[in-house]
């Protein structure tokens, strides 16, 4: 009696209080889809993001920002953001309260528009002061330093429309300057403000289409035609050893590069991927990646503007998770212009379109996979594996967890067992690789027995087929013949 | 004469067999339809039993009645389009003779196919250069049974063998062509007589 007391007032408990939090249960659910991609189609999985909370300046000194297009996180947790619609950066520190702001006052370091900028570990800002088409430092107290203007060099030209729109220092502080609409690379500048060249521009690829036109266009024809020029770089990252992480807009694939110090692209190896979503309607609705941040582990955050998506991947370029969207909700975007991410791993993703900052924070799942994959990539399947297999746990349609566990499994020499995962992943070389040592292994330990049949089979295959095949021709022949004696004794 | 010890003349002795075929009451029309449908056979043995590594669709992306439909329309437009050309041409083949020897031509990849496929579930993917071989020595050898076969059949010299067979292709290209030009054609026709009877419902 008390017992079935017991549940039906756990029963009218839990209906009351469900009532009671629909708002609740509301807001915990996402407002987009998260997926995984295997080989040929998409799944549900679990979301690795989560929105947590906005920053739009309304209540801090800074005022509300107004069509903010670049944010950076110092080492410090600092959040600097380019509002360029207010032409100037502010400074938030990692409480998200308020700093300072640069280029607001009158004078030499008054900024029109500055759309990206980069802080040194000392704290120099060094801002994209894009409408003024020049770079402009500050040090860390907002005052002016100095300015770079356009650099003076043969190889650019007169007609060059330069204008600044993000840049990044590597180590001998030599700036890397993305300049909207230029399809020659990133813009090398040395801090004296000398050109240094360009760095790893993209290539125009081969094409029979183009060939064709070639070949058949007239001379006047071909003069009309629009010139081929390779896609821009829209954004760039740097990580600790000094790679520098590029996105590329107007390109289907390769769209996100890791460009090694001499600007070679080592993200995509000898390979085409295709990334962001898969779309297969044409050019337009392809993805157009324009804000990269690289982890300290290597894991890549991508901004793609045509979905209004989020897309991470580890450091080999395997998709990890999704997020974002084109909405109105918390957790979706109007026009996201840039994201970066901060020590704890939470991303911030600029609106320009909603004036403001949106935060997002990992979600368990994502910290699982994002310790398991740094793991793997660093090629110690066994330790990750125990951590896949709580991937697997949580979320069994997660491809990549498979494969890892097959390369674990391969490592241990337990070929049998690593077939097996790598069929679910439907990974066909590595199973390929895997099945060699497994065969290896079946023939060194069944050798007597193979071989004996295999000598039996050629003795079969030698003298006891044919002459099988003699012996039924005989009987066969034997058989006509009795037949046509047996036909003849019926018509006597 | 039954269909095995024909399949082996053909592997064995090609230029017999098609020569054989032209006597007299040589043709089964059995013959020819039990070659097809053993070709059809092979192919989805082939399909669904190549090792793991090697194969190039999921299970669920295989069409049992696609992969009949890729067989047999190409083989009987074939048929026609050859039989037609040749006929214009001054060939001396008859239509069951074409039928006859286009079939059989199909008879190695009957046999030697499983075989290879077989061989998949043995060897890693970096050893598939053998395989490879192997199926395009298969295919080779169908191809040159087929030329073969036109050039025996309607006594041609080379030249004008492979002038025939460019013929019969772009032949077989208008049949498919034609075919759903008609489809089409009849879609539209029998909806417009839907539609008229809908619109008399709809009216009455």
């Amino acid at each position: 009696m008390t017992k079935r007391y017991k549940t039906r007032f756990m029963i009218t408990a839990a209906l009351v209080l469900s009532l009671l939090m629909p708002t609740g249960a509301q807001a915990s659910s996402l407002p987009y889809d998260s997926y995984m991609y295997t080989v040929d189609s998409e799944v549900r999985s679990i979301a690795g993001y989560v929105y947590k909370q906005s920053i739009d300046g309304i209540g801090l000194p800074s005022g509300a920002f107004n069509r903010p297009e670049s944010i950076h996180i110092a080492d410090d947790g600092s959040i600097y953001i380019a509002d360029a619609g207010n032409n100037r950066i502010v400074q938030l520190d990692a409480g998200h309260n308020f700093v300072r702001t640069y280029g607001d006052d009158d004078g030499p370091g008054k900024l029109s528009e500055p759309k990206g900028l980069y802080v040194k570990e000392d704290g120099t800002v060094y801002v994209a002061d894009t409408k003024n088409g020049r770079i402009v430092v500050f040090t860390e107290e907002g005052e002016f330093v100095r300015d770079y203007p356009k650099p003076q060099s043969p190889l650019i030209g007169s007609t060059f429309s330069y204008s600044p729109s993000k840049l990044i220092l590597d180590k001998r502080d030599y700036m890397y300057v993305v300049s909207d609409g230029n399809t020659q690379g990133l813009l090398q500048i040395d801090p004296n403000g000398d050109f240094k060249g360009f760095y790893g521009a993209n290539h125009v690829g081969f094409s029979w289409s183009r060939l064709f036109v070639k070949l058949v266009a007239t001379e006047e024809q071909r003069r009309k035609m629009t010139a081929i020029r390779p896609a821009e770089f829209s954004n760039l990252d740097m990580d600790q050893e000094g790679f520098m992480y590029t996105t590329t807009i107007g390109e289907e694939s390769n769209q996100l590069k890791r460009l090694s110090p001499v600007g070679v692209d080592t993200l995509n190896f000898g390979v085409e991927r295709q990334y962001g979503d898969f779309y297969s309607i044409g050019p337009f609705t392809m993805a157009s990646f324009i804000g990269v941040s690289v982890s300290e582990d290597g894991i890549i955050t991508a901004l793609d503007l045509q979905t209004s998506k989020v897309f991470q991947y580890d450091k080999l370029g395997n998709f990890l998770f999704s997020f974002g969207g084109v909405g109105e909700q918390n957790g979706l975007f109007a026009t996201p212009s840039d994201l970066d991410q901060n020590k704890d791993g939470d991303i911030y993703v600029v609106d320009r379109g909603r004036n403001r900052v949106d935060i997002f924070r990992t979600t368990p799942f994502a910290d699982l996979v994002h310790e398991a994959s740094i793991l793997y990539v660093d090629g110690r399947y066994e330790e990750a594996e125990a951590l896949w297999q709580e991937v697997l746990r949580t979320n069994a349609n997660y491809e990549m967890a498979y494969v890892a566990i097959g390369k674990a499994l391969y490592k241990a020499e337990r070929y049998k067992e690593a077939m097996d995962y790598f069929k679910l992943a439907r990974a066909r070389h590595d199973y390929s690789v895997a099945f060699k040592e497994y065969r290896k292994e079946v023939v060194r330990e069944n050798f007597t027995v193979i071989a004996l049949g295999l000598v039996a089979l050629f003795i079969l295959l030698r003298w006891g087929l044919p002459k099988l095949i003699r012996t039924v021709r005989r009987r066969a022949k034997l058989g006509a013949k009795s037949g046509l004696q047996l036909r003849k004794g019926e018509t006597q | 004469m039954n269909t095995l010890v024909m399949m082996r003349k053909v592997m064995a002795r090609p230029f017999d067999f098609y020569e054989d075929i032209q006597m007299p009451g040589a043709i089964r029309w059995s013959h020819p339809l039990l070659i097809v449908a053993l070709a059809y056979v092979v192919r989805m043995v082939v399909l669904y039993a190549s090792g793991f590594a090697f194969q190039t669709r999921e299970p669920y992306e295989i069409s049992a009645l696609q992969e009949f439909i890729w067989l047999v329309v190409p083989f009987a437009t074939w048929c026609v389009a050859h039989w037609a050309v040749s006929a214009i041409l001054d060939g001396e083949g008859k239509f069951k003779e074409i039928v006859y020897g286009s079939a059989f031509a199909l008879v190695p990849y009957t046999v030697f196919m499983i075989p290879v496929t077989l061989l998949t579930q043995l060897i890693a993917l970096d050893e598939a250069g053998t395989v490879t071989a192997l199926t395009y020595a298969i295919y080779a050898w169908v191809g040159w049974l087929l030329l073969l076969k036109v050039q025996i059949l309607h006594n041609f010299n080379l030249a004008k063998t492979l002038f025939i067979v460019a013929l019969s292709v772009i032949g077989m290209l208008i049949i498919w062509f034609v075919g759903v030009l008609l489809y089409g054609l009849a879609n539209q026709f029998i909806n417009f007589f839907l539609d008229i009877v809908k619109e008399l419902r709809m009216r009455a």
